[in-house]
């Protein structure tokens, strides 16, 4: 099950805030993903949702729109998602993509 | 269930080829612009040139000083603000070189011209904590503001109208903070009581402090320390041949934001050209001139306000060459700048707040910021970023006063879901 949220024309701290209170409401082993065209966005909400447990995937999927999904991850230590999130970066805003 | 298709990714297929012509377009009227001011004025281009760059530094950055210091409230994260406060350092020495040109002998007593360094009367903190709290209100502080209009956000007009407004009612009450508190304040200059080498060295001794302090305050957290952002600057296999590398470079610049330090740096640089021709960056002073002259076409206009000549930094002082200064040249390059950033970047976008109290919310942070910045003699950029490398104490307690404000303005968003 995955539920979704759009922060479209939030911008910072909001699209983090939504994602991370909408993360909460979130039975277990169900994922999030978050829309949003703000992109300092891309590198607040993976860490605010490594501190809760969660992996982020991140694509872009607009001009300038990106698509972020958001999935437990257990039995990763915290430490280990947040060294996921520099390769998760790594892809965002390619311009060939 | 996924996000209808119409929301997402529509756009792809047609977005690349045509960012290209629309950049090239922005890039060409900024030229236009160039050269008719060059014939005009050589030093209109100087700061529209400027302008223009740090525009770009601050979109391609994300460089928000608004987000620094609330970070460090919001989410325990003070790695903007390290960024911010190694910039500094880097500053301090070459400012005070260039003021050591400017007035050998400090201890004299005389200001080296230009530099931002203003009385330290009570409207420093008050202005300060004015303005942080509103920053974080309206989601950027003037600079912020500023390159979010040129990024597309609809709501940040509503920010400009906000500080212009804030702007007016201070120099309304400039004459009445001016006679209270700042016509009998110390300057505070410090190299004035033990000479450049001491100022640098007591700036360094208190960014140190400051740097350690985030740490200190980070470790403090749940999370512990060390739990930050890492770089995004490792690259996904080695690049080969030339095209991969220029590639590379082209995803670094255009594609990724630049790391908190490249672009802090950047503008450092920036800063340091502005005070080579005249004086350090500030954005504020501009924009309560067309503030008073607005407030003047309703019949608001402040008149006198006493004293502003003395003052350095980013004062209300109304240029008086006309309505075309060089700091026009430089806000306007600054949205200008940006714009063509986020153009070529592919991330420039109308944005339109679905809520309709975000645009209140952009209005009152922008009005308790143009207030504080009226009283306060700047902004982040001209009171802070450009007054503790002047080697003022000046910058410090507005600075202090910046970080009390953002953190009574993270209880207040907390507040507005």
């Amino acid at each position: 099950m995955s539920k979704q949220l759009d922060v479209r024309g939030e911008i910072c701290p909001y699209p983090m805030m939504k994602a991370s209170e909408a993360l909460k409401n979130l039975s277990s082993g169900e994922s999030l993903q978050v829309l949003t065209d703000h992109a300092p966005a891309l590198s607040t909400i993976p860490w605010e949702a490594a501190k809760q447990g969660y992996r982020a995937s991140i694509e872009r999927v607009g001009s300038p729109e990106w698509l972020i999904t958001l999935e437990p991850a257990e039995g990763r230590s915290q430490a280990e998602l947040v060294a996921d999130l520099g390769q998760q970066l790594e892809a965002v805003g390619a311009l060939d993509d | 269930m996924a996000f209808p298709a119409s929301a997402v990714g529509a756009r792809r297929a047609a977005s690349f080829p045509s960012h290209i012509v629309v950049t090239a377009a922005a890039v060409a009227i900024a030229l236009v612009i160039l050269v008719a001011a060059q014939q005009s004025q050589p030093r209109l281009a100087l700061y529209w040139v400027l302008g223009l760059g740090v525009g770009l530094v601050l979109q391609r950055g994300r460089l928000c000083f608004a987000g620094a210091f609330r970070d460090l409230f919001l989410m325990r994260n003070g790695g903007m603000l390290r960024a911010i406060l190694v910039g500094l350092a880097m500053a301090a020495p070459v400012f005070a070189l260039i003021e050591a040109r400017a007035v050998p002998e400090p201890g004299f007593g005389a200001l080296a011209s230009g530099a931002h360094v203003v009385p330290l009367g009570l409207n420093l903190p008050v202005g300060g904590v004015l303005f942080g709290i509103g920053m974080v209100v309206a989601g950027g502080c003037v600079s912020g503001t500023l390159y979010r209009i040129g990024e597309g956000y609809l709501a940040s007009w509503a920010s400009l109208f906000g500080i212009l407004v804030g702007l007016s009612a201070a120099a309304h009450t400039w004459n009445a903070w001016y006679t209270f508190t700042i016509q009998s304040a110390p300057l505070g200059w410090l190299p004035t009581s033990v000479g450049y080498g001491g100022a640098v060295v007591l700036t360094w001794l208190a960014l140190a402090a400051a740097y350690v302090g985030t740490f200190w305050w980070e470790s403090r957290g749940a999370s512990g320390p060390g739990f930050t952002v890492p770089s995004n600057r490792k690259t996904v296999g080695d690049p080969v041949t030339l095209g991969d590398h220029l590639r590379a470079v082209y995803r670094n610049v255009l594609g990724k934001g630049w790391p908190p330090l490249a672009a802090v740096t950047a503008l450092v640089l920036l800063n340091i050209a502005a005070f080579l021709v005249d004086t350090p960056l500030g954005v504020t002073g501009e924009l309560a001139a067309w503030a008073d002259r607005a407030a003047g076409l309703v019949g608001l206009a402040a008149g006198p306000l006493l004293g502003v000549d003395t003052l350095a930094g980013c004062s209300l002082a109304v240029g008086a060459n006309g309505v075309i200064n060089p700091t026009t040249l430089l806000d306007a390059g600054l949205v200008f700048g940006a714009l063509i950033a986020a153009l070529a970047a592919r991330e420039f976008k109308v944005r339109v707040a679905r809520q309709r109290r975000r645009y209140v919310q952009s209005f009152a942070g922008g009005a308790l910021m143009g207030y504080g910045a009226g009283i306060g003699i700047g902004c982040t950029i001209g009171a802070f970023f450009s007054a503790i490398p002047s080697l003022g104490l000046s910058g410090w307690i507005f600075g202090l006063a910046l970080l009390l404000g953002a953190a009574v303005g993270t209880q207040v968003i907390r507040r507005i879901a």
